[in-house]
């Protein structure tokens, strides 16, 4: 059954990659991005890592697909089809996809993967919680509150080179 | 991974989806005409493409809103924990807040959330 689940979703990213490649229409290209990324979170959560699924889907499809789409928008060439590519183009394209695809099949094709009898690492959002917000040893209080003061910076820059005139 | 929920839960969707286009597909009377293949928009013919060059503006509007919805993502794994880690946990959110909160006052301060 899980391997079942496993093919419709490997599917459903292959089939939405290749049509984000080649679709014509750029706000099409997006959205076929964004189905993409739902169904990458679609594998964490079969590997139940909850909380990576949970930020795939609000960052990734919620965040930067939106952010993608505006930038879309804001162009003034959305209703225009994309030319059509040269055969040149594609030929070399086809090349490089197959030299790595070729690289990374190598890779793991030749890599022995182990049964590790070690205990796995818990990745539930209350092990990451608690680890996050610890202060004692192995906790990791301030990258936390470092990562709001990252944010704060972001926003900053975002509002002077945007308001700049 | 419960497999036999996830299939109740597809059937449930197909069935409950599936059901409703089927039977108003059978049941609604079909007089089809131009008119109705129209799109609706208030009533007026409607004019030019759908898809319109947006305002500039929005663009900061929807960078404040990624930089939110990153926060947001570091406060599910707090709210998790919250009872069970108390008032440490309360004031470690507290500061997150305070900092990012600065960033609020200051868009506000720098007029970026007001529309032009």
């Amino acid at each position: 059954m899980e391997t079942t689940i496993f093919y419709i979703i490997s599917a459903i990213i292959l089939v939405f990659s290749v049509l984000t490649v080649t679709t014509t229409k750029i706000l099409r290209a997006a959205v076929y991005l964004l189905f993409t990324l739902v169904a990458t979170a679609a594998f964490y959560f079969m590997m139940e890592y909850n909380f990576l699924a949970a930020v795939q889907l609000t960052v990734y499809a919620g965040g930067i697909v939106v952010l993608i789409i505006f930038s879309i928008l804001l162009t003034h060439q959305i209703n225009l089809d994309l030319k059509k590519i040269n055969s040149i183009k594609k030929i070399t394209s086809g090349l490089v996809s197959l030299f790595g695809f070729i690289l990374i099949g190598n890779i793991i094709y030749t890599h022995t993967f182990k049964a590790t009898s070690s205990v796995i690492a818990d990745t539930s959002v209350n092990e990451i919680g608690r680890t996050l917000l610890n202060y004692g040893d192995g906790g990791y209080i301030l990258p936390f509150e470092v990562i709001s003061v990252l944010l704060l910076a972001a926003m900053i820059g975002a509002i002077i080179i945007a308001k700049k005139k | 991974m419960h497999s036999e929920g996830l299939i109740l839960f597809f059937l449930a969707g197909i069935v409950m989806v599936g059901m409703g286009v089927l039977l108003s597909s059978l049941l609604s009377p079909k007089k089809q005409n131009d008119v109705k293949e129209e799109a609706f928009e208030c009533g007026i013919p409607t004019e030019g493409p759908s898809w319109l060059q947006f305002k500039v503006g929005y663009y900061l509007f929807a960078i404040l809103f990624l930089i939110f919805d990153v926060e947001t993502v570091f406060i599910f794994p707090w709210a998790t924990v919250m009872k069970e880690m108390g008032m440490v946990a309360f004031i470690e959110i507290l500061i997150f807040f305070v900092i990012l909160g600065l960033g609020l006052i200051y868009a506000w301060k720098k007029d970026a959330l007001k529309w032009e």
